[in-house]
């Protein structure tokens, strides 16, 4: 019942590590923004409303990329709204184009960036050409390590690199480090012939890696059970892997199992429930499947009418700025 | 204690004040009108507007209990704080009409209630800091003309803690005569604090029990052999005598356990399910209330 970890941190770890500052601030920007409902309902109400959305997950609805990325709980709550919003893409078997998908995202998220939709699509389609048809579940999957690792996924592909060129990628990386690393150079030369890199040393890059990560790493353990049932593998390889392991997926806990990603009733009604209040997304989900992936018109209006939520204005403004914000309230 | 979470909040404002700017500019550019020296005087005034408006000195006091009460999901603990203080602000309830005097009763109970539960009572600075809230929430009721705490608000205040357990109502009974005041006494805040502790101990210390006897009991009856459960009682009502005074519910049930060892437990059990004959059942009430009856002896009636 009492965890002794917990109560031992001194309060600003604590505080970090759970992000009670970065949601305290985000509720105090969306009360100046929202002045004319604090008169109407009290401020109390006002944060109790923030603080439930934030548990229930809808709190991310319709904001900016700066903040749908700021926690891992608020890229868990991202990956659950678009899976039970676009489900019935999947169920309907269709299969969309990388721009498509990216369309569903923004609808969710205005300024949502194409790089990363575009690195999520290269999972699935390796070397396909980008504009391939993907089914949603493979999509859903790939894109979700590729959202919630994505500072993880970028240092293993500096490493990779580095193995890649026959570097020692941890001289790069920690400049400390052993010397240990000399005698692996002329295998790699060899191997260079072969596709990929070897996995033995890739796992053990990466297990110093999880390490020291301050982001969210997938669980090393499976990293390393991957990495253990092949010789050698390439770096989409390994985000396939990752993406289809049904262990990290629950370890991340924001999706389904693959089997369970279609039915589930008590979801539908939910859904049901969820589309009345959003008025912009009646006609194109439910209505029309296809038409979901031709929004012309600024996709920034769609949501507009959530109450406490509504950031149209704030994300024209604050787009580019997005990252530095991001950076300064993961710390 | 008060000192060290104090540059926090202004910490979230200064960053608050960075991040306005921004935004502000927006939403006056939105409404037409001239943004730019309007949108430097908004940033100036939204840290007045958070002052003025209480907004300062509410999450001040939120992230003060967060950090007292450490709970494993602060921000369900904050959106249940902000949702108590929503309920007791006299902004919420309809301004118009002041609410009787038994719903007032009633409110103060709950706001004790909640402020009792915020820390476990392990933590016993947060616990004790809480129970002084508790107490002066209760105290304070306008009509009185000097403050303090009568014998019937804190006996009412027992019940409702005992009501809302899932311990039967007769285990818990006989603490409540032993610890409860005159209903005219005042109640200083010393037997206050010591009432809600041996009340707090006294539910977990049932709670557990009630687990041991789910570890004994068979499913199909819901009883336990009584073979097995009054040996057990036995070795309970040993660990308390052993124990040095101090309540500590957890420690206290579950050490008879590992003195009986589990070897003992089953030869007992072994014992009782080759009896030929089955021997008189225990009902689950009647091993909690046997329990808490051990317990209970323990507790210093109130003088």
């Amino acid at each position: 019942m009492l965890s002794p970890e917990r109560l031992a941190l001194p309060d600003y770890e604590y505080l970090a590590q759970r992000h009670v500052l970065t949601y305290m601030e985000d509720a105090v920007c969306q009360l100046l923004e929202n002045r004319e409902d604090i008169s109407q309902y009290g401020i109390a109400r006002f944060f109790t409303e923030y603080f439930n959305s934030v548990c229930q997950g809808t709190h991310i609805l319709f904001r900016e990329f700066s903040f749908i990325q700021a926690t891992p709980h608020n890229r868990a709550s991202f990956l659950r709204a678009f899976w039970r919003c676009f489900r019935t893409v999947g169920k309907n078997g269709d299969l969309l184009t990388m721009k498509e998908y990216h369309c569903l995202l923004q609808l969710l998220c205005p300024d949502f960036p194409l790089e990363l939709t575009q690195k999520a699509a290269r999972i699935v389609l390796m070397d396909d050409a980008m504009d391939c048809l993907m089914s949603f579940s493979d999509f859903l999957f790939a894109f979700q390590i590729q959202f919630y690792y994505s500072e993880f996924l970028d240092s293993v592909a500096a490493i990779y690199q580095d193995l890649l060129s026959g570097k020692s990628p941890n001289t790069v990386i920690v400049p400390t480090s052993s010397s240990g690393q000399h005698r692996q150079r002329p295998a790699l030369g060899e191997a260079s012939m072969l596709e990929g890199v070897e996995a033995s040393l890739f796992c053990q890059c990466l297990e110093n890696l999880c390490d020291r990560h301050k982001y969210s790493c997938p669980p090393p353990a499976l990293v390393k059970e991957i990495l253990s049932s092949v010789q050698r593998l390439t770096f989409y390889g390994f985000l396939v892997a990752l993406s289809k392991h049904h262990g990290i997926n629950q370890a991340l806990g924001a999706l389904p199992d693959k089997g369970d990603l279609m039915h589930d009733p008590a979801m539908d009604e939910e859904l049901e429930r969820l589309l009345v209040q959003v008025p912009g997304l009646v006609n194109s989900v439910t209505a029309t499947p296809e038409a979901s992936c031709l929004p012309s018109r600024t996709p920034s209006r769609v949501g507009s009418p959530w109450r406490p939520l509504h950031h149209s204005r704030k994300v024209d403004a604050e787009s580019d700025g997005s990252t530095e914000e991001t950076d300064e309230s993961e710390t | 204690m008060a000192e060290l979470p104090v540059p926090l909040p202004s910490a979230t404002m200064a960053a608050v004040e960075k991040r306005r700017p921004a935004a502000s500019t927006a939403s006056f550019a939105d409404s037409g009108r001239p943004s730019v020296s309007r949108a430097a005087a908004a940033a100036e005034s939204e840290e007045d507007f958070l002052r003025q408006v209480g907004v300062t000195e509410m999450l001040r006091a939120a992230l003060l209990k967060v950090l007292e009460a450490r709970p494993e999901e602060p921000i369900a603990f904050l959106a249940h704080y902000f949702e108590n203080m929503g309920l007791r602000s006299p902004t919420n309830g309809g301004a118009g009409e002041p609410p009787g005097q038994l719903l007032l009763q009633q409110q103060r109970l709950g706001r004790a209630l909640w402020h009792l539960r915020l820390a476990h009572h392990s933590q016993r600075t947060a616990f004790n800091n809480n129970v002084s809230v508790a107490y002066d929430c209760l105290s304070a009721s306008g009509r009185r003309k000097r403050p303090g705490l009568d014998g019937r608000t804190y006996s009412e205040l027992l019940r409702r803690l005992c009501r809302d357990s899932a311990a039967p109502e007769e285990a818990l009974a006989p603490l409540l005569r032993k610890i409860e005041c005159r209903e005219h006494e005042a109640v200083p805040l010393g037997v206050f604090r010591a009432g809600m502790l041996a009340c707090f101990v006294l539910l977990e210390f049932v709670a557990q029990a009630g687990a041991l006897f789910r570890l004994l009991e068979n499913p199909a009856l819901a009883v336990a052999d009584r073979r097995v459960g009054q040996p057990l009682l036995n070795t309970l009502e040993g660990a308390l005598s052993a124990g040095d005074g101090r309540p500590r519910a957890r420690a206290l049930t579950w050490r008879p356990v590992r003195a009986w060892g589990p070897t003992s437990l089953a030869l007992a059990m072994d014992r009782a399910a080759a009896g030929r004959r089955p021997s008189s059942p225990m009902t689950r009430d009647e091993f909690l209330e046997k329990a808490a009856a051990l317990f209970i002896a323990k507790v210093k009636p109130v003088s």
